[in-house]
């Protein structure tokens, strides 16, 4: 018998009382002296530790490494950029499974293969027999010199954070990853996991240095796991072993890949693939699969069976091999199924935590046909007795960091009774309670929500009468000169309200167009991103209409806005990268030393490199000025044709002088919504500043026709009347309103530095140069923070910094000065706030009586027309209602 | 794991090859499993109980404790008919490793031939084979 390997950690291992087994040839930990509940409990809940070391390891590098990747693998390799990692599989000729697999791309060109223990001798063997047909392929086994551990669960972040001496940790988003320097040595770092954690990591680090790492990650309160708790969380997160959900079935037949869900991601056919080891026959299963997915089962044959979790309902604990029956008939097997533990959670949405309470509940994977949906009632054969059971969609969910959160079947969320009483009473009801509302939030409440503003009482009044509620559309044609033609009578009054609300903008803006249909700031981007793709296609309306073919913005975890993100307002427009596969939407790098600015060097780096079609600046978590004309200039330079747009929602109010004016900077298009900084009614804007004698201008003429018929028939003309008011008030006032905005919000940022609070921004401009300060106030304690100043009457939102996961993680606040300017307060009243502020987070104290008596003088609005000669007409206007 | 000098085994009741205990509680026998038992399977996550009223022999197959890697059947100590099953279990399995022979017990019996508890291990007995089997 051959000896059995050991890990560089073996001895740590049998110190911590663990439980050694042989898997695989390796003595490894099943678990350690607390046992698998509590490892997989510490996982959920802080950090888990695991020894990986025995999976197996290879280098791929040289210059055939890609073609050879591409043959090998399922998965699109040349997608894989330096700084990324890829989940994958080995496929066999029959679209089965030799393995599956993770290939990191730590450095460009040079890639790490990360295989299971199991198999792999067999996969070493299987990749050997390919390297003949590939020059330059360097293949090398690193399994011995290269340590492996996993770092996993909601305080992983925090423990290497405080191990790193240099570099970053990957950013924030899974299969990202990067090299850092931990315990005087190099590590390198993947954002990927085994387990279903959220925050997770895997950790590569040379042999020689991995005890110190350990060592110190104990220290620091990972809780050591072994193989026994790396199952039961695999499990629970649905995810597959080979040997069980890959391979062969309890019947010796070989799963197709398709049968795992993550196929969809792990299989790739693009042409840069070419004929790779199974596409046939995985062309084949996909091709089942896209039916089988809209409930046509017309080639099932191909992929009879696939892999679902399930739930036990009946007393009982399915096994793997286990019979699986529906209505009496044989369906399939349990490929893994066990008990395993979870957390019971308390409170609701976003407030919901773990307690101390823990609970079992027995569930699994099952291999059963593929028409069997979710919610069907199962039964499983487990030793000769048959208990129900049920397929469910998940039985834990990742998508709210820090925690991996349990679904449990049947659980549903406790509803609040809609009252019993008689429609009269509840229209008299909806009055008290608009009233209370109304107060609480114009009177009692400071308003710090940045994208927030109060219409003056004129513009509101306004935007209630005649023709709110009717009907306008209307389109330029050039049979007329490119008059106005509207379909309806009755107009006159709203056509001359829109044709000299475009004269205020267009002043105001220092543009030639402007569209005011679109009613808010994500419809005004859609409907440009729309005449953008009408306007590339122009030349030949025959072909299918291409999308813009790369978009440069901000990435959302840096501030970037959904109406920019391939994620909201650009997903129908921007094309597919064929090399990635994705959206073909590059970020703006950031600065190290400054994560709320653009790096102007690598961003010009990454321009040349991609030739973006369209760059998009302006973000919802927005400090600093955008540099507009440097990009400009640099694309000039480079003869690269790429539209500019500025989307300014958040800072259309504050454009001008004291801010920026993107238009004389170089943007060709202006977005933005009316109501945050500036003064309006809730609607979108497009400007814009070509000429009509340009080529160009067709653009602008496919804007209009996007707007109407494209995204709006009803264009809500009241809110363009109250607009109009607003739009007069802002080109009056705006001087001394945008320069107090933003000397408030440096003076907020001050006070609220001074106080012990961290700021974010860059300190030599007093950190903000909007009206937004965005406080840090500690990793994923945002959005309780955020309540606890709701009820202290304060009103903010809670923000997901650039380094954090998700906004159910956020670790910032992100507050806005705009309304409360409006409203008369100053700097004096902004450091009071700040103080108040600090004495809520830093010191729990209830402030609720002192942020309304700091409210209460300041509770009309400035900075828009009053006086007698409006109130006789205000009055007669309120009497129509 | 425990060392066997570590393990809890108390002299007041019998012990079967296959680690269950049976202790005489006046017409009627209690049934668990050994704190050796216990250690070895590790965090107790399921015990698959009879039905009150169900019959076994001796060595017959009664039920199923489980963690969360491995099935272990349940062998009678001593045939006989269920008079009560533990229904704590049923929410809380680990109380089969907190207190094996308190709050984890698992049966209760009605014995059919009382001679069957001398066929099973006194608790020098069961040392012994556990450190044979060392």
């Amino acid at each position: 018998m051959n000896k059995l390997r050991r890990t560089v950690f073996y001895d740590r291992h049998i110190a911590l009382g663990a439980k050694m087994v042989e898997f695989a040839g390796c003595e490894m930990p099943l678990s350690y002296s607390t046992g698998i509940v509590a490892e997989h409990l510490a996982t959920r809940k802080t950090a888990g530790l695991f020894d990986i070391s025995h999976m197996g390891r290879m280098h791929v590098r040289g210059q055939g490494a890609v073609g050879f990747l591409q043959h090998v693998l399922s998965n699109n390799a040349q997608a894989l950029e330096a700084g990324k990692a890829q989940y994958t599989f080995v496929p066999n000729w029959n679209g089965g499974a030799v393995d599956d697999a993770y290939l990191y791309c730590f450095v460009e060109g040079r890639y790490l293969l990360v295989v299971n223990a199991d198999t792999r001798q067999k996969d070493w063997k299987h990749l050997q027999s390919f390297l003949p047909d590939f020059a330059n392929v360097d293949l090398e086994d690193c399994t011995e010199e290269l340590a492996m551990l996993a770092l996993q669960g909601p305080m992983s972040r925090e423990l290497l954070l405080r191990l790193i001496q240099s570099g970053r940790l990957p950013e924030p988003l899974r299969n990202e990853s990067s090299i850092v320097r931990m315990c005087d040595a190099e590590v390198m770092v993947g954002r990927t996991g085994y387990t279903g954690e959220p925050i997770c990591f895997e950790l590569f680090i040379g042999r020689e240095h991995a005890l110190r790492l350990w060592n110190d990650l104990v220290k620091g309160g990972a809780t050591p796991c072994g193989l026994g708790a790396r199952d039961t969380l695999r499990l629970e997160a649905n995810l597959p072993l080979y040997g069980h959900e890959l391979g062969q079935d309890p019947e010796g037949k070989e799963i197709p890949l398709f049968a795992i869900p993550m196929a969809k991601f792990a299989v790739s056919f693009s042409p840069l693939k070419g004929d790779y080891v199974g596409r046939t026959a995985l062309a084949k299963q996909q091709e089942a699969f896209e039916r089988i997915v809209y409930g046509d089962y017309s080639l099932i044959a191909s992929l009879p069976r696939m892999i679902q979790p399930i739930a036990m309902v009946g007393r009982g604990v399915a096994r793997a091999g286990d019979k699986v029956f529906k209505d009496g008939r044989h369906v399939g097997y349990v490929t893994s199924g066990t008990t395993v533990p979870m957390w019971v959670f308390e409170g609701t949405g976003l407030a919901s935590q773990p307690t101390d309470q823990h609970k079992l509940r027995a569930i699994g994977l099952a291999l059963i046909d593929s028409d069997i949906e979710q919610d069907e009632k199962l039964t499983i054969e487990i030793r000769g007795k048959r208990v129900e059971a049920v397929v469910v969609r998940y039985h834990l969910r990742s998508e709210a960091p820090p925690y991996a959160r349990p679904i449990v079947y049947g659980y549903e969320l406790a509803q609040e009774a809609i009252p019993a009483e008689k429609r009269p009473a509840k229209a008299l009801r909806l009055l008290q309670t608009t009233l209370g509302n109304s107060i609480w939030r114009q009177q009692e409440c400071i308003n710090l929500i940045p994208s927030e503003m109060t219409p003056s009482p004129m513009a509101r009044l306004l935007s209630v009468m005649d023709p709110a509620f009717r009907y306008a559309e209307h389109k330029k044609m050039e049979a007329f000169y490119d008059a106005d033609v509207f379909y309806y009578q009755g107009t006159d009054f709203i056509e001359e309200v829109e044709r000299l609300l475009e004269n205020e903008f267009a002043k105001f803006l220092d543009c030639e167009e402007i569209e005011l249909r679109p009613i808010s700031g994500q419809m005004a981007n859609m409907t440009l991103f729309s005449a953008m793709v009408d306007y590339i296609n122009f030349a030949d309306r025959k072909r299918e209409q291409r999308r813009i073919a790369c978009v440069l913005n901000h990435h959302i975890s840096k501030g970037g806005h959904l109406s920019a993100q391939p994620m909201g307002a650009l997903r129908d427009y921007v094309a597919r990268d064929p090399m990635t596969e994705k959206p073909a939407a590059i970020n703006f790098p950031v600065r190290d030393d400054n994560r709320y600015r653009i790096d102007l060097p690598a961003t010009m780096e990454l321009i040349d490199e991609y030739r973006p079609e369209l760059v998009i600046f302006g973000k919802s978590m927005f400090l600093h000025k955008e540099p507009v004309a440097e990009v400009r200039r640099f694309l000039h330079e480079q003869k690269i044709r790429a539209w500019v747009l500025y989307d300014a929602a958040h800072v259309f109010g504050l454009l001008g002088p004291h801010f920026q004016y993107p238009f004389r900077e170089g943007a060709d298009f202006v977005t933005g919504s009316t109501h945050k900084t500036f003064f309006g009614t809730q609607r979108g804007i497009i400007g814009n500043c070509f000429l009509e004698h340009e080529k160009r201008y067709e653009l602008w003429r496919a804007v209009r026709r996007r707007a109407f018929p494209g995204s709006v028939s009803n264009h809500h003309l009241g809110t363009l009347v109250g607009l109009l008011m607003a739009a007069y008030e802002m080109n009056h006032f705006k001087d001394e309103y945008q320069r107090k905005v933003i000397t408030n919000a440096k003076a907020f940022a001050r006070a609220l530095k001074d106080c012990g609070l961290q700021v974010a921004g860059d300190p030599t401009v007093e950190f903000t140069e909007t009206h937004q300060v965005v406080i840090h106030v500690g990793y994923a304690r945002g959005p309780e923070i955020a309540r606890i100043l709701e009820a202290n009457n304060i009103i903010c939102n809670y923000q997901a910094t650039p380094d954090d996961e998700g906004f159910t993680a956020a670790g910032a606040l992100r507050l806005g000065v705009a309304e409360m300017t409006r409203f008369g307060m100053a700097e004096k009243e902004f450091r009071h706030l700040a103080e108040l502020i600090h004495e809520v987070i830093s010191k729990g104290i209830d402030v609720r009586e002192q942020v309304k008596k700091l409210r209460k003088p300041f509770c009309e609005l400035q900075f828009c027309f009053r006086g007698d000669e409006y109130a006789d007409i205000v009055h007669k206007l309120h009497r129509l209602l | 794991m425990k060392q066997i000098s570590e393990l809890n085994l108390p002299d007041d009741i019998r012990y079967s090859e296959d680690h269950e205990w049976a202790r005489r509680e006046g017409d009627a026998v209690r049934v668990g499993i050994s704190d050796y038992a216990q250690d070895q399977l590790g965090d107790i996550t399921f015990v698959g109980l009879p039905n009150v009223g169900d019959s076994f022999n001796q060595k017959e197959e009664f039920g199923t404790v489980e963690s969360t890697k491995a099935v272990s059947e349940l062998f009678m100590p001593v045939g006989g008919e269920v008079l009560a099953v533990n229904e704590a279990l049923v929410e809380s399995p680990g109380l089969v490793n907190e207190d094996p022979y308190g709050a984890g017990w698992i049966l209760l019996v009605k014995s059919h031939n009382p001679d069957e508890m001398n066929s099973l291990m006194t608790k020098d007995d069961y040392v012994k084979r556990l450190k044979g089997t060392e």
